[in-house]
């Protein structure tokens, strides 16, 4: 029986292009956006690894640096947009936040500091159940202009839809609430019917 | 026999909507609720619920000498056990007669007005009971920076977040030790960048650094509903869940990133996800979720990096069928956000909520006495009051069987405008 454990694939040509022109492009001529295969992004992490077997017991305990997937959907397409290098800060500064030591050895828990900036996840692309949803052009410009439209809103005005959220779903509850105790009412709130006419 | 008073009849009235209560209480919209009742833990008594823990592995690995060398001695699971124990909590609703004669429809009217503050009060119960699950595990719902006559300015986190008007508060010293008395909250600004809480009357004694806890707990060092800021904790002394920290300070410590009160950045989000996938194992995050304040919410979008709601609300090019694709599924890194506006300004907390239980001694219900459930006001005269009171109460503490399946970001700093 031939078992699957890693599933890769590569980008679209087709959607690499549509979101290239829909989002633009880096200092350095890459696109700002790019959809990238779960199983494919794969990202430092360093520090001192807990090994677990199937059962969730320890089997060893080992201080490295490993490349390995960076988001947690594996199966998923991923949109990702480009941040650039100051948006880490500086290389001091990374190497004090993300250095740990563990068992006498010091690890970039991050790896080495992204002077060419480095891409972030945006967006998993899968339905509202959590379903699988195949990554096509037209999706992919569509959720680039998205992240493009919101970034060009004003914080004050996100601030407040945030609440305005909020406050919606308090008014929610209350309905939900009220209708709950309400649907032992009879129709009408009990009043009789009157003929018209 | 007396005549009959709408007190005698008021509990019929609840009694209609007693089997809604539950369905009010368990929606599933806060993270109390989030956090379930466990189906493989059997309801609790008064004694401790027991959480057996396995917090050592056992056996020895190593090389050895066939040729007649020495294997060894092996070793087995070392296991320890957490306990808890539920803590009551209380919601009193009073209606006063004047409700009853200011509703016109008689009969109908009183129970309308019934079934109203029967859905107001459990609102109010489920918010408070969800502030305190934001908490330290102390009952303590905020710091007082400083005082001008009864405005009380308070320290961010939490801010004023976690208070409502008309709730009673007692206030304790900073070491949790002096109870300096009851207040009641007459207003309440969780939302200005000042977060003052405005009481009736200050309390004898008060101080700038004094604390702020609910109602109902006594002594020194009171023990509340252990909040996320109990179980999601790196802290290497003290007690959780009975168990000594410091025996097992790796175990028992959740994976923190300090902020250093710097803005949210990308890189403090995967330096909390990879903690975690160092302690549980890289492709250990599908059920994590990242909790956190409305602000920090608010954070993430600041970064560019992710589709705000607002795009679902008509900026996203109209509706069509992708918007399907943006209902409601904001991410972090991959992680589903949960936000709250009851949860700590500074933090965010990444929790796996298939690891938090409910002990429950006593499922919410209406507070009963020999079948009654309504019980009369007396007046300073000793003769009836023109009112009278329920309660809703119910008994439970929440608990977490692993304190490193989560991690959290803390000390960040605030958008601007908060």
């Amino acid at each position: 029986m031939i078992q699957v454990i890693r599933e890769r694939h590569e980008t679209p040509e087709s959607v690499a292009r549509r979101l290239c022109l829909a989002g633009g492009t880096n200092r350095y001529g890459e696109a700002n956006y790019r959809a990238v295969w779960g199983w494919n992004r794969l990202g430092w992490i360093g520090g001192k690894f807990e090994d677990r077997d199937g059962r969730g017991d320890l089997i060893r305990e080992v201080v490295e640096l490993r490349w390995e997937p960076k988001y947690p959907q594996l199966n998923r397409w991923h949109v990702e947009r480009w941040v650039p290098a100051e948006a880490y800060g500086s290389p001091r500064a990374w190497c004090a936040q993300t250095m740990e030591c563990a068992g006498g050895r010091s690890v970039a828990a991050l790896g080495p500091y992204p002077e060419r900036g480095e891409y972030e996840h945006c967006f998993t692309l899968q339905g509202s159940r959590g379903e699988f949803v195949q990554l096509t052009p037209t999706i992919a410009e569509h959720v680039a202009r998205a992240i493009e439209w919101a970034r060009g809103r004003n914080p004050a005005a996100q601030r407040a839809k945030l609440y305005e959220r909020e406050a919606r779903e308090e008014r929610a509850y209350e309905e939900w609430a009220f209708e709950v105790m309400d649907d032992g009412t009879p129709a009408f709130g009990g009043v009789p019917m009157v003929a018209v006419g | 026999m007396p005549a009959q008073a709408n007190a005698n009849v008021i509990a019929l009235q609840l009694e209609k909507v007693r089997d809604k209560v539950p369905l009010l209480y368990e929606r599933d919209d806060i993270l109390l609720t989030m956090i379930q009742q466990r189906g493989d833990i059997e309801k609790v008594s008064s004694r401790n619920m027991r959480l057996p823990l396995q917090v050592n592995p056992g056996g020895k690995a190593g090389s050895y000498n066939a040729d007649g060398g020495d294997l060894g001695r092996g070793s087995g699971t070392i296991y320890d056990v957490a306990q808890v124990s539920p803590i009551f909590f209380r919601f009193a609703i009073e209606i006063t007669k004047l409700v009853e004669y200011a509703t016109t429809g008689r009969e109908r009217a009183v129970e309308n007005s019934t079934k109203r503050e029967v859905a107001n009060g459990m609102k109010q119960f489920r918010a408070f009971l969800d502030k305190l699950i934001q908490t330290a595990g102390n009952g303590v719902l905020g710091t007082i920076s400083s005082f001008a006559t009864t405005t009380w300015t308070m320290a961010t986190p939490p801010g004023a977040a976690l208070v409502y008007v008309g709730q009673t508060l007692q206030v304790y010293d900073s070491t949790l030790t002096t109870n300096r008395g009851t207040c009641n909250v007459v207003a309440a600004d969780p939302i200005s960048p000042t977060q003052t809480i405005t009481v009736d009357a200050n309390p004898g004694g008060l101080t700038n650094g004094d604390v702020i806890v609910h109602d109902g707990l006594s002594g020194a060092q009171p023990t509340s509903l252990f909040g996320i800021k109990y179980h999601q904790n790196n802290a290497t002394t003290g007690t959780w869940l009975n168990l000594n920290r410091a025996t097992y300070p790796v175990q028992l410590q959740t994976p923190r990133v300090n902020a250093g009160n710097a803005a949210l950045t990308p890189a403090n989000v995967r330096l909390a996800i990879n903690k975690v996938r160092k302690a549980l194992g890289i492709n250990h995050l599908s059920k994590l979720i990242a909790y956190m304040a409305v602000e920090q919410e608010h954070a993430w979008e600041n970064l560019g990096i992710t589709v705000s709601q607002i795009i679902k609300e008509g900026g996203g090019g109209g509706s069509n069928d992708l918007d399907l694709l943006f209902t409601g599924r904001k991410t972090m890194s991959g992680i589903p956000i949960k936000s709250s506006v009851n949860a700590d300004q500074t933090r965010v907390d990444f929790l796996d909520l298939s690891h938090w239980g409910r002990a429950v001694l006593k499922d919410i219900d209406f507070y009963e006495v020999n079948g009654n459930t309504v019980f009369p006001i007396y007046g300073a005269s000793g003769g009836l009051a023109a009112s009278y009171i329920f309660y809703f109460d119910t008994a439970f503490q929440v608990w977490s069987d692993s304190p490193r399946s989560g991690a959290f970001i803390d000390t960040l700093a605030r958008p601007a405008g908060y």
